[in-house]
């Protein structure tokens, strides 16, 4: 008799929204090459997903996890009020820690694993790991400056560039887990070239070794937007779109999560428009306008209809319940509603 | 406080221009409701270093909340009315902290999801001002140049795409002195305004430049080249600051509203360089990105200028930014990485397509000209009345011939 195998989900999103006009707009299709020919030929696609959110990286990330709109000041370390969806979904099936994880982009979210809610809690959290702060622990001491572009930090704020700190104990933990010395680590970084791709090898890692249920990964490059860059804020799409098709192979390619992992991909917001003249354009996402609020959503796996698309506009808040009928749990709190597309 | 506590008493701590603007309006900065009088408070206590478009721009403002009808009146302030903010913010001291309320207001606005509601409510106060007191009109048709591709090899990918729909792509240029053509042409603009142009009287016509600029002195001048020290310090302030380990990005930001140009070394003495000091400052405090890339202060100060002095004349010039590093990195300027070519001229051509948006939000747009021309590549554009979008021409054609025609 064949057991049935527990359904996965690997949540990726982009904490640094990308505009229609540089993705999926005409002129913008050249930077998306592995979204269209790959992806969304695969998947079902949102074409509409509207955040009524604050508009910052981490609070919107927090509202993404829990399905409330959080309103927690985006720049303090501080817990979502709302239970998480990875308590939410601990607690029903009673996981263990390891079997629910966070991959963050920066110092500032390392409160997003778990919320202050008293019911859910520490107890119920996700592990969060930090890369950077991997990193910067395996640079412990040494002035080495070819792995500098590997730290890069906050973006929302440029001219705020915290040290990375690190925490000695719970990194060496992780590392143990990850079957990854930090000198291992460190060697390993120095091949890479921005702080996305070391978050995604730590993903890899994560999913060789531990195969966790539920994995929620977001990346941060394209927020260098900030910068007033245009084209390093180009260099961030385009990586954010190899990272993503990248993802999804090492997904197909491991047995623990072939053909029972569904994936979402979606950016946590969009960016100013060029016409506001509240805003610098791509700047920022500091209006409100359209927009800054409205963005896409592509989800791929087993029983997700291949090459659709689907143009209704639907609220950034939908995917925690979406997530808690494939992964059978009640998120009680949450406000959002399923998305039967998927489902 | 609320702002029907205003009195005299109440500016002591503004300079001297905006104190005697704020008391001989007192009465009407008294009526305001609580979460309009910071805002207006805070353009009017930098009244010394204003430009005169925004001098006159908020004369006419008080001059029109002072005379409208009542009825009138009440229904362009009553949605402001509707925004109670938290007991914290009203105790502020925003009189001589109007930027400290407001970034506390934005946040409290986030937090109780009213920024759609507060931005609809400005932009239709915006909307019912600009129709009672309409932007006056520049004495010529503006001009914009900017010149992009300085040192660059040729582009890797079209260039232009936002702008050619809206005017002609010229592809055989000759560049025979074309910089030295195009400030000549700004120059000849500025004088022939008379009164009203140069320097520290009219601040009409501009010339920003990512590189040591040319001698221009006809011309109101930025550089990212001249405010290297400047840069340097306000860079060094905030490592210092962060070093503490004390400080995150909100209080960063309350440490930059708080400086003045004497702190990184920009004048601050009175009179009209106080002024371009006082714009200096804002560009590299206000402004993100543009402390570490040339290309970003290029185009955010072309924005700002536009914005604040109306020009009727604007001359852009991109140079090559530095290579993206850590952000640490580029702060403390400890490793310098050499120039990102490709990458900059990128940068340039959107900064080009958003300088052109920019200038079109001024008065008399559809009478305004436009070029951008591709330093060493034998390429421009041009947008103005007579000229067809969406076309091109191969004709051998010097800078002056196209400022001819444009102009």
């Amino acid at each position: 008799m064949q057991v049935a195998r527990k359904p996965k989900v690997v949540v990726v999103t982009f904490g640094g929204g990308a505009r229609d006009e540089e993705t999926f707009a005409p002129d913008g299709q050249e930077n998306i090459p592995h979204m269209l020919g790959e992806l969304i030929p695969q998947g079902t696609f949102y074409t509409q997903v509207v955040n009524h959110g604050i508009l910052g990286h981490y609070v919107a990330t927090a509202s993404l996890a829990t399905g409330v709109y959080e309103s927690l000041n985006n720049f303090a370390s501080i817990a979502p009020a709302h239970p998480t969806v990875f308590e939410y979904y601990r607690r029903a099936h009673q996981r263990p820690a390891e079997d629910a994880w966070v991959i963050a982009p920066s110092n500032g979210f390392n409160r997003i694993g778990g919320s202050s809610d008293r019911e859910f809690g520490p107890n119920f959290a996700a592990q969060v790991v930090l890369p950077k702060q991997l990193l910067a622990a395996s640079l412990s001491g040494s002035s080495e400056t070819d792995y500098l572009h590997l730290l890069r930090d906050n973006y929302e704020t440029p001219l705020f560039a915290p040290t990375i700190s690190s925490q000695g104990e719970s990194l060496q933990r992780t590392a143990e887990l990850l079957k990854l010395s930090l000198a291992d680590f460190k060697a390993h970084a120095g091949t890479l070239t921005s702080p996305d791709e070391l978050s995604v090898f730590i993903a890899r890692r994560l999913m060789t070794e531990v195969a966790p249920s539920l994995l929620w990964l977001t990346l941060h490059d394209i927020d260098i937007a900030h910068s007033g860059a245009f084209s390093l804020y180009l260099d961030g799409i385009r990586r954010s779109d190899r990272l993503c098709a990248e993802i999804w192979r090492t997904i197909q390619s491991l047995p623990e999560y072939k053909d029972q992992t569904t994936m979402f991909i979606m950016p946590d917001f969009g960016r100013d428009g060029d016409t506001n003249p509240a805003g610098n354009g791509f700047q920022h996402h500091r209006t409100g306008d359209a927009l800054s609020r409205t963005t896409w959503m592509l989800s791929l796996g087993p029983g997700v209809r291949q090459n659709a698309v689907v143009e209704r506009p639907v609220d950034s808040l939908d995917l925690v319940p979406t997530l808690g009928k494939l992964m059978n749990f009640n998120p009680s709190a949450a406000a959002g509603r399923p998305l039967v597309e998927v489902l | 406080m609320r702002p029907v506590e205003l009195t005299s008493a109440s500016f002591a701590g503004y300079p001297p221009l905006a104190a005697a603007l704020c008391r001989s309006k007192l009465e009407i900065l008294q009526s305001l409701p609580m979460v309009l009088a910071p805002i207006l408070l805070r353009d009017l206590s930098g009244y010394d270093w204003k430009f005169p478009a925004e001098r006159d721009a908020l004369q006419a403002q008080l001059l029109y909340l002072g005379a409208a009808p009542s009825t009138q009146r009440t229904s362009l302030l009553q949605g402001f009315a509707a925004f109670i903010p938290e007991p914290d913010l009203i105790g502020m001291d925003w009189v001589n902290n109007p930027s400290g309320f407001m970034e506390k207001l934005t946040a409290w606005l986030w937090s109780t999801h009213a920024m759609d509601r507060f931005r609809a409510q400005a932009d239709a106060y915006g909307a019912a001002l600009n129709a009672a007191v309409p932007e006056p009109m520049p004495k010529q048709p503006r001009l914009g140049i900017v010149v992009i591709g300085a040192g660059h090899a040729p582009p890797a990918r079209p260039l232009f795409r936002k702008l050619r729909p809206h005017g002609v792509h010229f592809t055989r240029i000759k560049a025979d002195e074309g910089m030295a053509i195009i400030l000549a042409a700004g120059s000849r603009r500025a004088a022939a305004a008379g009164a009203g142009s140069g320097r520290g009287k009219g601040f009409r016509h501009w010339y920003v430049d990512g590189g040591p600029p040319v001698p221009s002195p006809a011309l109101t001048t930025v550089s990212y080249a001249d405010l290297e020290k400047p840069r340097a310090l306000l860079l060094e302030r905030i490592q210092r600051a962060i070093a503490t380990g004390t400080m995150g990005p909100e209080e960063l930001r309350s440490l930059l509203a708080r400086m003045k140009p004497a702190d990184i070394g920009l004048p601050d003495v009175g009179g009209e360089h106080d002024v371009l000091g006082h714009f200096a400052m804002s560009l590299l405090t206000e402004g993100a990105g543009t402390q570490i890339f040339a290309t970003t202060f290029v185009q955010w100060a072309a924005r700002e200028c536009i914005r604040r002095a109306q020009p009727e004349t604007l001359i852009v010039r991109y140079t090559p930014r530095q290579q993206a590093q850590s952000m640490n990195a580029m702060l403390t300027g400890e490793t310098e990485s050499g120039p990102d070519l490709a990458g900059s001229l990128v940068d340039a051509d959107m900064g080009a397509y958003y300088t052109w948006l920019s200038l079109r939000r001024l008065s008399a747009s559809a009478d305004m000209r436009f070029l951008v021309w591709l330093e060493g590549q034998g390429q421009a554009i041009a947008i103005g009345p007579g000229l067809p979008g969406g076309t091109s021409s191969d004709s051998a054609m010097t800078i002056a011939k196209v400022l001819e025609l444009i102009t």
